[in-house]
């Protein structure tokens, strides 16, 4: 069984795609992921995205486990009532920041890193949901730096923390930091280029990175392709599914 | 998990023919300083995914926006030197510039009239509306040859000499008889499929890009499924998230056949000697 730590769902506001739960689970289903953590991609926008988490928390399909993955932002007053709310439904295993879409530093989010490292929620960190060449003219969202989401690692030791979406560059600069720090890790949804996950691979990170696909922004096939043509069964098990179980104790 | 049985079921239907590769000397993961190196790096990646076929063109070490006519000729002797190492793996396609409109026709005239390369590429030195392409395409209908023009829409701004599918149906229309291959389906998006509807002598490559949902089924519902070519741009991109965007669509079989290897077969020139899959 794939797990899938990277998915969405909702109104895909760019593409051509039905981003039903329905739909994305089963296009998940077709390349053989069992479970995938779904975050509402309308809370991208939403003036208070903490209204989009109900979309997730009621989520159910037959085909694929879902566990419902809220979008927290400091920015909200709230954030403490949602973040108690994700804390205590039985199917949440992470929560997910976007501070670029919602408008502040990470390093202006401590009080919340602290507040979850009270908890036993991983917590997902999107650096990106488009290429900024393809972003609404008027619309444009910065990246987040791969490397900001790894300096809140080294401060709260006790946090699990996934880089959600870095590209292939900013995961190969990271390795040093991947492999030093155990409670950091790394969604290959976005990690494009000839044999790079191979290259990772071969690099040691085997065990820091986690399947993503980002769908349904992006192709389930292709996400699955990205590491199963390049790697050992070994090797590509494990960033199929054997560090998402560990890293969630599944 | 059952990884081998996951790879069997994913992996294409046919084999893949990709009209959009770079060689290693141009950029990517490997320091290479062979070609044999290079060769081999990119065949065995192509192995491992299914693809058997690569039009092949470099864009010259250091990737000079505006490159030389002895750079273009260093580039293209260079992906000769590929193709003798494996002729049937590499359809190497001649890179020119229309800032030397003539250099280059007479470039196209020794490279695949002389060496026989099947294709041309054009990048970024001058947009598709300029008349420095006039005698280039002129020398690729002479030869009978596709063209790969590099295409895209930048809300962060296109290059300087960076053509817009727009550009790409400019050229189109002054040029009738060229066979044109548009690249960067996702570059373009959506947009850039609407730009190039009224061409039918342009076809679209899925290269480059995020593997972004639903394009590969928008440009088959716009263009027709014959005007829609397989296409990667590796080593920027990865083999099979670039097959992914047609094997993870609702396509049908036949639809993803054409696609990853006969819409392409069928722009070829004979000699190139790429037969139409049954």
């Amino acid at each position: 069984m794939i797990i899938d730590v990277n998915t969405w769902a909702g109104h895909c506001w760019a593409l051509p795609v039905d981003g039903s739960v329905e739909a994305v689970c089963a296009s998940l289903h077709a390349v053989d992921v069992g479970m995938c953590f779904l975050s509402p991609m309308s809370a991208a926008w939403f003036p208070n995205p903490h209204s989009c988490n109900g979309e997730v928390y009621e989520a159910t399909n037959e085909q694929v486990e879902i566990s419902p993955v809220p979008i927290l932002s400091p920015r909200m007053s709230t954030w403490r009532e949602e973040l108690k709310t994700a804390a205590n439904h039985s199917s949440v295993k992470a929560v997910k920041l976007l501070p670029a879409y919602h408008g502040y530093e990470l390093q202006d989010a401590n009080e919340l890193f602290a507040e979850l490292s009270k908890t036993e929620l991983v917590v997902i960190v999107q650096t990106r949901l488009e290429d900024p060449r393809r972003h609404h003219p008027l619309a444009q969202i910065p990246d987040v730096s791969a490397e900001a989401v790894a300096a809140i690692a080294h401060t709260f030791g006790d946090l699990q923390i996934i880089i959600g979406g870095p590209r292939s560059y900013e995961i190969a600069a990271l390795g040093e930091k991947l492999l030093r720090l155990p409670n950091l890790w790394a969604d290959v949804s976005q990690a494009d280029g000839m044999d790079q996950v191979k290259l990772f691979v071969e690099s040691g990170l085997t065990d820091k990175l986690l399947f993503g696909s980002h769908a349904p922004f992006f192709i389930p096939h292709s996400a699955v392709l990205r590491v199963v043509n390049d790697l050992e069964d070994a090797d590509a098990e494990a960033i199929l599914c054997g560090n998402a179980m560990r890293l969630f104790r599944l | 998990m059952n990884v081998s049985e996951i790879r069997n079921r994913l992996k294409p239907p046919c084999p893949a023919l990709d009209v959009h590769v770079h060689p290693l000397h141009c950029f990517g993961p490997y320091k290479t300083v062979t070609a044999g190196e290079d060769a081999h790096l990119l065949i065995e990646t192509g192995k491992r995914a299914g693809v058997e076929k690569m039009c092949l063109f470099s864009l010259c070490p250091g990737v000079p926006r505006e490159p030389t006519m002895q750079q273009c000729r260093e580039a293209n002797d260079y992906v000769q030197k590929l193709r003798e190492i494996a002729p049937d793996v590499f359809l190497p396609f001649c890179y020119v510039t229309p800032e030397f409109p003539e250099e280059s026709a007479a470039e196209i005239d020794r490279c695949v009239g002389g060496m026989r390369f099947p294709g041309v590429k054009l990048w970024v030195s001058r947009r598709a509306t300029d008349v420095g392409l006039d005698p280039i395409c002129e020398a690729a209908i002479k030869h009978d040859v596709p063209l790969l023009q590099h295409s895209w829409i930048k809300t962060t701004g296109n290059l300087p000499g960076e053509s817009f599918p727009a550009d790409v149906a400019d050229m189109a229309r002054r040029h009738p008889k060229a066979r044109i291959i548009m690249a960067h389906l996702n570059g373009g998006g959506l947009q850039g499929i609407e730009d190039v509807k009224g061409c039918p002598n342009i076809v679209v490559d899925t290269s480059g890009g995020d593997p972004e949902s639903g394009m590969v089924e928008a440009a088959v519902a716009r263009l027709g499924p014959t005007r829609v070519v397989y296409g990667s741009d590796m080593p920027v991109r990865q083999l099979g998230t670039q097959l992914g965007k047609t094997l993870g669509t609702t396509l049908s079989l036949q639809i993803k056949k054409d696609i990853l290897w006969n819409n392409a077969a069928r722009l070829l020139p004979d000699w190139a000697g790429v037969e139409v899959l049954p």
